[in-house]
């Protein structure tokens, strides 16, 4: 198939991927920008459809202009579009809408898929109620849903508080939050927050929500085990350290998770060298140089796959890069004076927020035996286990006997937890699943009248 | 059948629903209870929304005979959403 060809090729309509395409187009080159979902402005520009826009307002505003640049720049929107396979710097598509399959090119391609958040498996979390903090602050604060009206918040990092924040004001009555580091107290590590002001006035402006509705941050507490019949209705919490103080919370539904990932399914498929997250065990970071470029000449890696850091930094990357591109193909953007600088403070926050919010390496290998690790394939920790045990420990092997990993997720869910266990009995330390194509399952049109099914 | 405006009616399990014209199908399901949302093919269980970001596939339900997964898709007028919570298991 003879591919769509563009001077740059951007995939992932977020902060940083948008940046990048309206650098790149205002420098004169042509730009296509391919988004999945329906919708410019990926998780943290997500935009209200106009009948809720009417009755709640604009959200997050700052979005809208951006889409409206980028369309008004000429920059060819593909939304509907999953990219699931590459080629050099040709990425294999397909409309989510019709399944037609095509291919899209560029001289450049830029990589702004963004990151999901980190899942720790308990006993009872693939209970219907139970979502993630990012799943409950998009349904409370895009379509105006709160999840339930009693809700338990966990995990770590500040998302937390943005989620319970963004619940409250969407009606959610009794809510409590349990972090499970200490990231907010005082002390001598947190003195380099004074650097940040902004940042901390922001901080401070949920913290203030949060009391107004007498609800505090309970540190140094975990969710144990969610039960429920069909459905969530109470969770065991306990603290960190001493387990054995454990209480219950009834609960309409529950938000937990451990911080974000890197989306770099299309980063590794396309060669780019990657290194192990130091922060994030069973994690992989790409490596880039101070544009945003990879070892692959031409692919280039914006936003939170370039590592967690948040829609500011992401567009401080897309807009170096995009620049980078317009210069490497004979462009001269106009000048952006401190940018680099920019970046850089907003990178040594990024920094700091990872440090104060570390995600315990002994958390993975501490998974309950009866804990469902693979959603999907419906496989528990114990039965993952037994798999590490007879294969020695090696990941590919653990997966191909146990098929965790194998399901529509294809491990995105599982995988950091299942190299844990496969870590356990015997296996490389910070070893991560194969990525593969298609790297998201694809419709297929099945032909003579059929329906369609989704394929993996 | 009248509706206040920007608002659309839709199916859900065969029973006549409304939403917010344009809001994401999940939000959609969630405000009238529709938590078990699709089944698990392996325990049988029925699962809901998980990562609300189209990761992890627990949100798929069938829309006009196809399965699509429910937050990345929106309600529009006249939509037939089908649960695992009609499928009369």
């Amino acid at each position: 198939m003879e591919p769509e060809r563009h001077d740059v090729v951007v995939v992932g309509g977020g902060p940083a991927g948008m940046v990048a395409a309206l650098e790149a187009a205002r420098a004169g080159l042509t730009v296509a920008l391919v988004e999945e979902s329906d919708a410019l402005g990926g998780q943290y520009y997500r935009q209200r459809a106009p009948a809720l826009r009417a009755a709640l307002g604009p959200h997050r505003p700052r979005g809208q202009r951006l889409i409206e640049a980028v369309r008004a720049a000429g920059v060819r929107v593909r939304t509907s579009t999953l990219v699931w396979g590459a080629d050099g710097r040709t990425l294999m598509t397909s409309d989510t809408r019709d399944a037609g399959i095509g291919a899209i090119a560029g001289d450049a391609v830029v990589l702004a898929t963004g990151g999901f958040e980190r899942s720790v498996p308990f006993p009872g979390w693939e209970l219907p109620g139970v979502v993630t903090p990012g799943c409950a602050l998009r349904l409370a604060s895009v379509d105006g849903v709160p999840v339930g009206k009693r809700v338990v918040v966990a995990g770590t990092g500040p998302l937390l508080l943005v989620a319970a924040h963004d619940l409250l004001r969407a009606g959610a009555e009794r809510l409590r939050v349990f972090e499970l580091g200490r990231g907010y107290r005082l002390d001598r590590g947190s003195l380099a927050a004074a650097r940040h002001p902004a940042r901390i006035a922001q901080l401070g402006g949920l913290l203030a929500g949060l009391a107004r509705h007498r609800v505090r941050v309970e540190a140094g507490m975990r969710i144990v085990r969610a039960e429920g019949d069909g459905r969530v209705e109470r969770v065991t919490v306990a603290s960190a350290d001493r387990p054995e103080a454990a209480s219950t919370v009834e609960v309409d539904a529950v938000a937990v998770a451990f911080g974000l990932r890197p989306s770099t399914e299309l980063v590794q498929l396309l060669g780019a060298a990657v290194r192990p997250d130091p922060a994030a065990p069973g994690d992989v970071l790409p490596v880039l140089d101070r544009y945003g470029e990879t070892s692959v000449p031409g692919v280039f890696v914006v936003g939170e796959v370039a590592g967690i850091g948040g829609a500011p930094l992401a567009e401080s990357r897309g807009r170096v890069a995009g620049r980078r591109i317009a210069e490497r193909l004979g462009r001269r953007p106009r000048p952006a004076r401190g940018l680099q600088r920019r970046r850089a403070r907003q990178e040594a926050f990024a920094a700091f927020t990872a440090a104060r919010f570390p995600v315990p390496s002994g958390l993975l290998a501490a998974i309950a035996d009866e804990a469902l690790v693979c959603r999907c394939e419906g496989l528990t920790a114990r039965q993952v286990r037994a798999a590490a045990v007879e294969m020695g420990g090696d990941l590919a092997a653990v997966k191909a006997l146990s098929r965790a990993g194998m399901g529509p997720c294809q491990g995105r869910a599982c995988g950091p937890a299942v190299a844990a266990l496969a870590a356990e009995a015997g296996g490389a330390a910070g070893s991560a699943m194969r990525v593969q194509m298609p790297v998201k399952p694809i419709l297929v049109r099945v032909p003579a009248g059929g329906g369609q099914a989704p394929a993996s | 059948m009248s509706a206040p405006a920007g608002t659309v009616r839709f199916w859900l399990d065969g029973e006549p629903c409304s939403a917010p014209d344009g809001q994401s199908l999940v939000a959609a399901l969630l405000r009238h209870g529709a938590w078990r949302m699709s089944r698990n093919p392996v325990t049988g269980e029925a699962r809901g929304p998980h990562c609300g970001i189209g990761v992890c596939f627990e949100c798929v339900v069938t829309v006009d005979g196809r399965g699509v997964r429910s937050c990345m898709e929106r309600v529009r007028d006249g939509l037939r959403v089908q649960t695992a919570a009609g499928d009369g298991t």
